[in-house]
């Protein structure tokens, strides 16, 4: 029996759709003739799960690289990264030595002048990153794992549990996040920073569960996961290897969204004094300035300076994720479509 | 009329299950709040049996059957019973809080629409215009803005406009010297207080509704009904307007219920910065003070007050698209 | 005057961040007034972007490199856009591909004729509701159907109302992308004929793009063929049907046959009535040993003991969509039996219950009633993890290969884990065995194949994937629902050929899920036509399909689109 060719091209730009909209199937890119594998793509495929790991971490680095908006918020993210991991030989001083004199304007000795407990602004600045990148990283990855977990088990599972995450979730969601916070962190005063992780992660996973679930949804009803049920493979496998791995940038895109949420929510309760009042944080450093009336003493810089930080640092997360929106949604990448 | 029907449904259970949460959260905690609560209310004078009872029932009493509590506790919500406020002693909470709620419903509640509608508008205008700065500009700004936290936005503006500048004062509702009625100078006295918060809400809240109303409108300018409408020459208005827009709006509506509690929570720590008598200036002081009870009923009401704002966006999202009445 | 003259046109692809495509090359085609052309070509030619680039539909990141599209006269490839806009009312017109989506779902269908009328303001407001009634029933639609939604009308209905609000524009030319692509078989063919009646008494200059050579073979006057961006062919109907000049032409002509003819030929598959092998006396060729030493056959065991699938009096009923509506009755009261080494084809159209019938097999799905048995297996009643002893002898190859593999796992990822689950083969055995199945499904080399990501495939060898999986475990039965639908027709011959020569090589019984009559003639034995869940007729393949004796067997052998009919020649 002889079979005809089927040396053709695969599906190029043709129909309607694809000039409408640019579906990654459809893209001329994707669809280019079967050729020899690229020499990349054999290394990846060659290697081992946890090499695989770090290829797939690369590419994806490397797609928001290539966004020029993600990669603004790469360079702002990597400056405080550093600040924080370098706070002790960056920061002149001690952020707790309060044996300067107090409410000082700026100076060659304090560059950002001296709280009204006689601190240096400076250091503190340079040291409260420490608690808002902790916090973000810890209380962002945290939630994600949350949301991971169930919007995984959500999506792919079916029956009456189903109704009742979906309320659960609901309700988190509609539920005003930091009145809740501000609650549960009175009750918990002085919990230190494992209370305002903890409270955060609390009122912080729900999002991301729904977003997380509805794309697992879509998969879950695509034909490869009916087909690897046909090949014999294991529930978890089918989630944790056929499922997960399609996820990753909608993943990554919900750690940055829930990292930022963490990072606001941890000033504003330290703002409000619900903190560790202890340890130097951005938010407790405008607390503590509005409790000495900095304002009216003019000393705006302890107000600036912090809320800057934080503010610079939820735009760098924000940028990221431009980028990482970019790897799930091929209608947003710039300059296609409209 | 079923999916109202529906909707409400889901509505008094969500309700239920936020009072419930409310009931659940200080009989959770460790150490006893309300021994702490009476031990606070002791400063004040002698505790008498009745307020003690009102506490308990309303923080938890230590070691009794949650059922008899809860029953009491949910007949005590039915009718507005919250108990004495300990910082305002010996004021009921549901006076204070009735005192409280206005000012946060009208001026939170006002700019919240106001935000919502004004960044939809932007967000369709940049979406139409891809790629020019009618587009850049506004979703740069926005993302950087809404990156700001309420409270500094707020201070920001509170030092640069109230102190620095001295156009607006720097806090409460209205004048010392004026009396709330019905009055036009009332009004324009309540407003001009009112200027600087909402400013506050309006900077930080309107970049999140532009990017999403953008989104979802770059979504539906793909779809084959734009492409249809465009081929039939339609004008470009009616193609971005009632096409395009009319379709973007349902995904928008629905992240604006979602981020509803946000913009809630954030405007709290903006009435605490201009020390506006609402709803957040007053949770900031019970937090402080450590004032259980009016605590939790505040929390109970920004609660409920989301939920039926949530359910009014629902019922919304019901009229706008066809689909739900089937 | 021509009314479209297109000279030397070039539309390029030029996406950020790859190469850039050119898919159309130089094309230069004239049409005149009252024309009916089709434009075939398979996926990738591009007819849908010289259709969209001709009526200025064409975005971003399609371009227009060169040439003119002169219409009446005028370029419209340097027309700005409010003249385009004006131009669009007695000018080109367009019907898009999925009707399903071309209609705003917010809207009722009245609205949609009032926009047309506002923005050109060619009918009178008085008289719009009247004109709009005129149109619909120019597509044989009522005048009840203003006041719907678009989500309230069926698939046919939607694009019926797509055709009327383009001929709301009075147009001299209609592009028609694909109309009847997404609809259903019968509704298919109903649309066709609204097309070609609107046509012949509009006079409007119709352009019909077509993956289907026999779908515009059936309607054309003239026929354009694409391939790779550039025209090869374009003549009269009956000329390139007769004596295509192209070898492509030629090609796409020879995977054209009558289900109902005495010999069909498609190529690489043969058969004639009545049908050469029967039921029952089946292959007895022996286990493919000898041709692929290292896929060789795992357990001899199993081998000896065949079994057939037993499907007793099965109905699935699914509770109603939506609250106080009826139940949904997919499956009715259906009783087969599927012996060992028969072919056995499911045929009907989409919601006739066949892929119902396919996932209670497979126990996927569990039927309301009545019993499937495969062998000792009581499938209906399996539970979820006793599946995988059902899966190592009961296979399925999927109906869409874009979807059926993980876009992120190699070929030898994905062949690999059912080889290991069900042979127990690890290390370099399996490897071996990937390898044969690749080689049993003819891509090769073997290595190059096993490296590839499913986008470097194409939708062929993505399918040759998917058949080579279902093989993975060496089974009795393979269930293939559709396998062939999603393919360019000149790929389809191939992968059926490549199922029947399985069949041969490995005695594997099949259970063949189509609505497409010519192929399940092509390869099967047994026929059973399935309508509304029930079984209307089945029998042997050949002898159904050249004597139906029920009526609606009747209506979708009608439906197929038959060139030689209309020339009364034979191809």
């Amino acid at each position: 029996m002889t079979r005809p060719s089927e040396n053709s091209p695969g599906a190029a730009p043709d129909t309607g759709t694809a000039l409408a909209t640019t579906s990654p199937a459809a893209t001329p890119s994707t669809t280019t003739p079967p050729a020899p594998p690229a020499p990349g793509r054999r290394t990846w495929l060659d290697t081992t799960a946890p090499g695989r790991a770090l290829q797939v971490l690369g590419r994806a680095v490397a797609t928001v690289w290539s966004n020029p908006k993600a990669r603004a918020g790469l360079v702002i993210l990597g400056v405080f990264v550093l600040m924080a991991l370098l706070a002790p030989w960056l920061a002149p001083y001690d952020p707790h030595d309060d044996s300067f004199g107090r409410n000082e304007p700026g100076s060659a000795a304090h560059w950002l002048g001296t709280t009204g407990n006689g601190e240096d602004v400076l250091s503190q600045v340079i040291y409260g990153s420490r608690i808002s990148l902790l916090v973000g990283l810890v209380a962002g990855g945290l939630s994600t794992v949350v949301a991971v977990v169930i919007g995984l088990s959500w999506g792919y599972l079916r029956g009456w549990g189903n109704d009742v995450v979906n309320f659960l979730v609901n309700l988190f969601l509609v539920m005003p996040g930091l009145p809740l916070m501000i609650i549960i962190a009175a009750y918990l005063q002085n919990g230190g920073l494992p209370m305002i992780i903890l409270v955060v992660v609390i009122t912080g996973w729900a999002w991301g569960a729904r977003v997380l679930r509805s794309q697992t949804q879509s998969l879950r009803s695509r034909d490869f996961v009916t087909a690897a049920m046909f090949s014999g493979e294991s529930a978890p496998r089918i989630i944790f290897r056929e499922i997960l791995p399609n996820m990753t940038s909608m993943i990554a895109g919900s750690f940055f969204g829930a990292a930022t949420a963490a990072i606001l929510s941890e000033s504003g309760l330290s703002f409000l004094g619900l903190g560790d009042m202890a340890t130097v944080s951005w938010g407790s450093m405008i607390f503590w300035a509005q409790n000495s009336m900095a304002i009216l003493t003019g000393q705006w810089v302890l107000l600036f300076a912090p809320g800057l930080c934080i503010a610079l640092l939820a735009t760098a997360m924000t940028l990221v994720n431009f980028g990482v929106d970019g790897l799930s949604n091929p209608r947003l990448r710039e300059g296609s479509g409209r | 009329m079923r999916y109202v029907l529906r909707r409400l449904g889901l509505l008094v259970l969500t309700l239920w299950a936020a009072v419930t949460l409310n009931f659940v959260i200080p009989r959770l905690m460790p150490g006893s709040p309300t021994d702490a609560a009476i031990a606070k209310l002791a400063q004040n004078g002698p505790v008498t049996p009745a307020v003690q009872a009102a506490i308990e029932a309303q923080l938890g009493v230590p070691g009794g059957s949650w059922w008899n509590q809860y029953v009491d506790y949910l007949g005590n919500v039915l009718t507005l019973d919250f108990g004495v406020s300990y910082t305002f002693f010996p004021q009921q909470v549901s006076g204070l809080v009735a005192g409280a709620l206005p000012w946060t419903l009208i001026m939170v509640g006002l700019v919240t629409v106001l935000a919502f509608v004004l960044g939809t508008l932007i967000g369709v205008g940049a979406a139409w215009r891809r790629g020019t700065w009618v587009d850049s500009l506004p979703t740069v700004g926005g993302s950087f803005l809404s990156a700001f936290p309420y409270f500094w936005t707020a201070l920001l503006i509170v030092f640069f406009l109230g102190y620095v500048a001295g156009w607006f004062p720097t806090s409460g509702a209205y004048s010392a010297t004026a009396t709330p009625n019905l009055s036009w100078q009332f009004l324009g006295d309540a407003l001009y207080h009112a200027a600087l918060p909402a400013a506050t809400i309006l900077l930080t809240s309107l970049g999140g509704w532009i990017l999403g109303m953008r989104n979802a409108m770059i979504n539906t300018l793909g779809e084959d009904y734009v492409t249809f409408a465009e081929a039939n020459g339609l004008r470009g208005r009616t193609v971005a307007v009632r096409y395009a827009a009319r379709n973007a709006i349902l995904p928008n509506l629905t992240g604006f219920g979602m981020a509803l509690g946000g913009v809630v929570g954030g405007s709290l720590l903006v009435e605490q910065v201009f020390a506006y008598p609402g709803v957040g200036y007053l949770l900031y002081n019970a937090v402080t003070n450590q004032d259980f009870p009016l605590m939790q009923a505040l929390f109970l009401m920004i609660t409920v007050s989301v939920l039926v704002a949530n359910f009014l966006v629902d019922i919304l999202y019901g009229i706008l698209d066809p689909r739900t009445r089937r | 005057m021509s009314l479209l003259e297109i000279q030397d046109l070039s539309v390029v692809y030029e996406p950020r961040g790859a190469a850039p495509t050119l898919a159309v090359k130089d094309v230069s085609l004239t049409l005149e007034q009252g024309e009916f052309v089709g434009l075939v070509g398979e996926s990738g030619s591009g007819k849908s972007t010289l259709g969209f680039a001709v009526t200025r539909l064409h975005k971003p990141p399609a371009r227009i490199a060169a040439g003119r599209i002169v219409f009446d006269g005028v370029d419209v490839a340097q027309l700005d856009a409010e003249e385009l806009r004006v131009q669009r009312r007695g000018g080109f017109a367009m019907v898009l591909q999925s009707g399903m989506n071309a209609l705003n779902p917010v809207r009722t269908v009245g609205n949609h004729f009032t926009d047309v009328f506002a923005a050109h303001g060619h009918v009178p407001t008085a008289a719009r509701r009247r004109r709009a009634t005129e149109l619909l029933d120019k597509v044989q639609l009522p005048s009840t159907v203003l006041d719907r939604y678009p989500g309230e009308l069926s698939g046919g209905m939607r694009q019926r109302v797509s055709i009327a609000l383009a001929l709301s524009l009075e147009p001299r030319l209609m592009v028609f992308d694909e109309p009847t692509t997404a609809l259903d078989v019968l509704v298919q063919h109903a649309v066709m004929d609204t097309i070609r009646e609107l046509q012949a008494a509009e006079g409007f200059t119709a352009v019909l793009i077509s993956h289907d050579l026999g779908v515009v073979l059936e309607s054309a006057q003239r026929v354009v063929v694409m391939h790779d961006g550039e025209v090869v062919e374009d003549g009269a109907a009956r000329q390139v049907f007769e004596a295509p000049a192209h070898p492509y032409t030629q090609m796409l002509l020879s995977h054209y046959a009558d289900p109902r003819a005495e010999v069909v030929e498609l190529p690489g598959l043969e058969r004639r009535a009545p049908a050469v092998t029967e039921p029952g006396a089946a292959p007895a060729s022996a286990p493919a040993a000898g041709t692929v030493p290292a896929a060789g056959t795992p357990a001899t065991g199993r081998r000896a003991a065949r079994d057939a699938i037993v499907v007793d009096h099965v109905s699935k009923v699914y509770p109603p969509p939506r609250r106080g509506e009826q139940p949904v009755t997919a499956v009715d009261d259906v009783s087969f039996r599927l012996e060992p080494g028969a072919a056995m084809a499911l045929v009907g159209q989409s919601g006739s219950g066949k892929s119902t019938i396919a996932k209670m097999v497979t126990g996927v799905e569990r039927p309301t009633s009545g019993t499937v048995t495969f062998g000792d297996l009581q499938v209906d009643r399996l539970r979820r993890h006793q599946l995988k002893r059902l899966h190592t002898d009961v296979q399925m190859v999927f109906q869409d290969p874009y979807s059926a593999l993980n876009p992120l796992h190699t070929v030898e990822y994905t062949l690999t884990r059912p080889v290991e689950n069900y042979t127990g083969l690890r290390g370099e055995a399996a490897r071996e065995r990937v390898l044969g199945l690749l080689e049993k499904v003819g891509l090769t080399p073997v290595e190059q194949f096993a490296a590839k990501l499913p986008h470097q495939l194409s939708g062929g060898q993505r399918q040759r994937v998917v058949i080579a999986r279902a093989l993975a475990s060496d089974p009795q039965v393979l269930i293939a629902d559709e396998p062939v639908s999603m393919l360019d027709v000149s790929l389809r011959a191939g992968v059926l050929a490549l199922l029947e020569e399985l069949r041969a090589e490995t005695g594997v019984s099949l259970l063949y899920i189509t609505h497409d009559l010519l192929s399940a003639r092509v390869i099967t034995d047994r026929i059973m036509v399935l309508h509304h869940g029930r079984v209307v007729e089945s029998g042997g393949t050949a002898q159904v399909l050249r004597f139906p004796e029920d009526e609606y067997t009747t209506r979708l052998l009608d439906a197929i689109p038959q060139p030689a009919r209309r020339f009364g020649g034979v191809a």
